[in-house]
């Protein structure tokens, strides 16, 4: 006898659905999945089978054979030991055909036959729109508002086996608070960065205009905390954004991300960590990697030199149009990977380097130190300060600086600016816009040339000035053309190459 | 063509000078001030050359070098330093320097831009440092060369970045009628190291001399660095180290000098400066500390009386007079002393202005002691370098001097 049951599998950030039909007949007793399953689902049998017995229920002493369809698409997972174990026993004549009518089916199986909650179980409800989903308890939260269709949820297959037969009833998850319990950690705010001012401008212009930003001082002076305001400071997501970051977060296994549901997100990995796990990729599933759990918010390489040369390397596609492409042996997936990206550094191995004489490296030391860093990606930061370690004075002085809410309502202000010129921020200006949409008064042309000249600005370079003025007169409420004293700070944060190389004379 | 020498008569090698063998000599691959010394130990280069090309010479380090004897012409190797304006001198000969004679690692061959006359003769004083120095340092150092030389005294250094270069720009700067400098390079006399230095090698040989061990067109090499230092340790009265960190170069030559009885004295620094650890160590140490041409002039006449030398003593005293008004001028003309007026007339140039010294600040320590919003901040060091008088580095600012 037949069965088909719906169901869904990962892959990068979107659902796929599968129909696994499950094919019971006499002959020698045997289980055979094909369908291009991975090494997770060919071991669905075993977990099956003992999650079968531990309920009670009987495995068919025949031959058992599960196709997943379509035949093209690799699957991976656990989430279709249910689908399966529910096939199987409507195939063997255990439950009726018509209970499973207009229901689909995701999840994991354990060996006493409880429930486990599946990863992506936003993205698998998505991708079954249009059916009754049944998923474990555990993951049956996170689908609702994925799909206009009912979402039923069981802890154990006994359970789920009675309420199929009409003998118990169904239940449903309980819809999530609406805003995210107090249990979470309350985002850090900047009242809590005591003196910094140019690392707080920094971090103002940087979040008003979404630039880059890279932050260069010695340990101790406060760079990852200046970082991990930049969530606060920036505006929430637009709703089809923190659909996305949901749907990414679900897809990695996450669940939804902590704090507000429009917060934008902070992901912050180690420079340890694998680039299956930066980049995207991993199993099962083409899961997406940190870059892309960053988008929509802050991506902070705390110690960015210690990253390896290709990870940054492969930075460069993201960064640029805000999607990675990862290729892996048998698939190739796009993921969503559009982030602000906050990078910090020691300005060398010492750490005191910066200006001249307070460095104590050796030459060699120090350029094997830069070499790190390859140009292009410097090239991507719009601002780039170096900060100080705050002086005794302002560490024990009572006050902190203003909080994160004020300098918020000041970004917000500046991006209203943006949207009228029809970008998201400042930073996705195109250079042959910037004429129109950020024109120079003579002073600040003046100002410009003058830097060209001396050698101090590439081409590109004057793109990224341009754009920063562009914010800086936001800030200000200037919607006019671009004045000198916003050139002057502009000029001010940018980024040069050889600010990582300010102690060398 | 007649020019190209006269054939040699006979089947016997043509019998070389010893300024055309010891050309040679340095020439070869591999050499090194020690390898020559022990090659040219009690005999002239002439007789080393000989040997060599007989091919059982014992002392010989490498076996290379009795294949490119054979393939070298000394009198080409001669001419080769004549052009280049680069006089060879062999211990022992006349004009090789009094005060290298008897060192125990006095250099075989000297090789000298410039005239080999001024060198280590009268009074002589080594002004060395870091390469990666403080303006503080910088100035420092090139007041005590222009000082010292307008003193009479024979300004050595070691033609590096930062503080040797500062010293010569200074000892170069005190003008005609002061005494001519001395460089000591690591490299070949027509490679300048580093290139940035190329005008001032070019103007310290002019007034004075430079000196190197290595053959033309030698790059810079990592042992070589070291053993220049003791050749400036040698050439002085005293050493002053102005500015060095923690297991700095310069500390080799306060070594070298020490080794050789050469007093050394330093000049204090900020307990906070890393450039000035190696410095303040040496005065923990024992070493005199300096704090202007004075100090220094004492120590030298102590060390030539010491060595009974009595004039110098005298002329010292006689400079410290001369020198009080110069000093005076330098700092004037370095704009140091701290009560400058501000060049910009804006409230915020003048918070900027007072904050800034002559030593470096960032950006970011600059906006914490002026308390200005970045903007005005960064409108008043734009306004304060469209005027000329502060310098912008990256991501720091500081007072031009
Ligand atoms: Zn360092």
């Amino acid at each position: 006898m037949l069965a088909s049951i719906p169901s869904a599998v990962l892959h990068g950030v979107d659902g796929i659905p599968v129909s696994v039909e499950v094919h019971v007949s006499n002959g020698l007793p045997g289980f055979t999945v094909v369908g291009l399953p991975d090494a997770a689902v060919r071991e669905s049998r075993d977990r099956v089978r003992a999650a079968l017995l531990s309920t009670g229920l009987t495995w068919p002493l025949r031959r058992v054979t599960v196709n997943l369809a379509p035949s093209g698409v690799r699957k991976g997972g656990a989430g279709l030991d249910l689908p399966i174990a529910v096939g199987l026993l409507v195939a063997a004549g255990e439950l009726a055909p018509a209970s499973v009518d207009g229901l689909s089916f995701a999840g994991e199986l354990g060996l006493d036959g409880s429930l486990r909650p599946v990863p992506g179980a936003l993205v698998v409800a998505g991708a079954l729109a249009g059916t009754t989903l049944v998923l474990p308890e555990a993951s049956a939260a996170e689908a609702l508002g994925a799909t206009a269709g009912e979402v039923r949820c069981a802890s154990h297959l006994g359970e789920l086996v009675g309420q199929l037969r009409g003998r118990r009833p169904w239940r449903h998850p309980d819809p999530p608070p609406p805003v995210a319990p107090v249990a979470t950690e309350p985002a850090p705010d900047l009242a809590g960065v005591r003196g910094q001012a140019l690392g707080r401008r920094a971090l103002e212009v940087a979040a008003a205009g979404g630039h880059h930003l890279l932050l260069v001082g010695p340990p101790g002076s406060g760079k990852t905390m200046m970082a991990t305001c930049l969530p606060g400071i920036l505006p929430p997501l637009a709703p089809q954004v923190a659909l996305e970051v949901r749907r990414i977060h679900s897809a990695a296994g996450l669940g939804p991300p902590a704090g507000l549901p429009d917060r934008p997100p902070l992901r912050a990995p180690h420079p340890g960590a694998s680039a299956v796990s930066l980049l995207g990729g991993g199993a099962p599933g083409m899961r997406p990697g940190e870059i892309s759990l960053a988008h929509g918010g802050v991506l902070f390489l705390d110690e960015m030199g210690e990253f390896p040369a290709t990870v940054l390397d492969a930075l460069r596609q993201p960064l640029e149009e805000g999607r990675i492409r990862v290729s892996r042996a048998r698939a190739t997936v796009d993921l969503p990977a559009r982030f602000l990206l906050a990078g910090a550094m020691n300005p060398c191995p010492c750490g005191e380097g910066g200006t001249p004489g307070a460095c104590r490296c050796s030459e060699s030391a120090r350029s094997r130190y830069h070499r790190r860093l390859s140009g292009p990606l410097l090239d991507r930061f719009d601002i780039a300060v170096r900060v100080e370690r705050p002086e005794a004075a302002a560490l024990v002085g009572p006050a902190g600086g203003e909080p994160s809410a004020p300098v918020a309502g000041r970004v917000a202000a500046a991006r209203r600016f943006a949207a009228g010129r029809n970008v998201e921020c400042n930073a996705r200006l195109a250079a042959a816009e910037l004429d129109s949409v950020a024109p120079l008064t003579t002073g600040a042309c003046r100002i410009l040339s003058a830097e060209v000249q001396r050698g101090a600005l590439t081409g590109r370079g004057v793109v990224r000035v341009r754009r920063v003025a562009r914010t800086i007169a936001d800030l200000e409420g200037e919607e006019g053309p671009v004045r000198s004293h916003h050139m002057d700070e502009a000029l001010l944060l940018r980024c040069r190459r050889d600010l990582l190389l300010g102690a060398a004379r | 063509m007649t020019a190209g020498g006269e054939p040699a008569v006979g089947s016997g090698r043509p019998v070389h000078d010893d300024v055309a063998c010891a050309a040679a000599l340095v020439g070869l691959p591999g050499m090194t001030p020690v390898r020559l010394a022990r090659l040219l130990h009690g005999r002239r280069p002439a007789a080393a050359w000989a040997a060599l090309l007989s091919g059982a010479d014992p002392t010989a380090s490498d076996p290379r070098w009795t294949v490119m004897a054979a393939a070298t012409d000394p009198v080409e190797a001669a001419a080769r330093y004549r052009t280049a304006g680069v006089e060879v001198i062999v211990e022992g000969d006349d004009r090789y320097p009094d005060r290298l004679r008897g060192d125990p690692g006095a250099p075989a061959v000297l090789l000298c831009r410039g005239d080999i006359a001024v060198a280590g003769v009268g009074p002589s004083v080594a002004v060395v440092g870091t390469r990666s120095a403080t303006p503080y340092g910088e100035q420092v150092a090139a007041e005590l060369g222009r000082d010292l030389a307008a003193a009479g005294v024979s300004v050595v250094s070691g033609l590096a970045l930062g503080i040797d270069a500062a010293a010569h720009a200074g000892a170069l700067a005190a003008g005609p009628g002061a005494r001519p400098p001395v460089g000591v390079a690591a490299t070949g006399l027509d490679v300048p190291y580093p290139r940035a230095n190329a005008r001032l090698w070019d103007g310290v040989a002019r007034a004075g001399a430079v000196l190197s061990e290595a053959p033309l067109g030698s790059p810079p090499r990592r042992g070589a660095f070291p053993a220049r230092n003791r050749i400036i340790a040698a050439l002085s009265d005293v050493v002053v180290v102005v500015e060095c960190h923690l297991g700095g170069g310069a500390l080799h030559t306060a070594e070298a000098a020490a080794r050789r009885g050469i007093p050394v004295v330093a000049v204090p620094g900020s307990v906070r400066s890393p450039a000035s650890r190696g410095t303040n160590g040496l005065l923990v140490d024992g070493c005199a500390p300096v704090r202007d041409v004075h100090d220094v002039l004492v120590a030298v006449s102590l060390a030539r009386a010491g060595r009974d030398a009595p004039a110098p003593a005298l002329r010292a005293r006689t400079f410290v007079a001369a020198t009080g008004r110069d000093v005076a001028g330098a700092l004037r003309a370095a704009g140091g002393s701290g009560d400058e007026r501000c060049p910009v007339d804006d409230a915020a140039a003048r918070a900027v202005w007072s904050a800034l010294g002559p030593d470096p600040l960032t950006s970011a320590a600059l906006a914490e002691r002026t308390g200005l919003t970045i903007g005005d901040l960064a409108r008043a060091c734009r306004r304060l370098l469209g005027a000329g008088a502060v310098i912008e580095g990256p991501g720091w600012w500081r007072r031009r001097w």
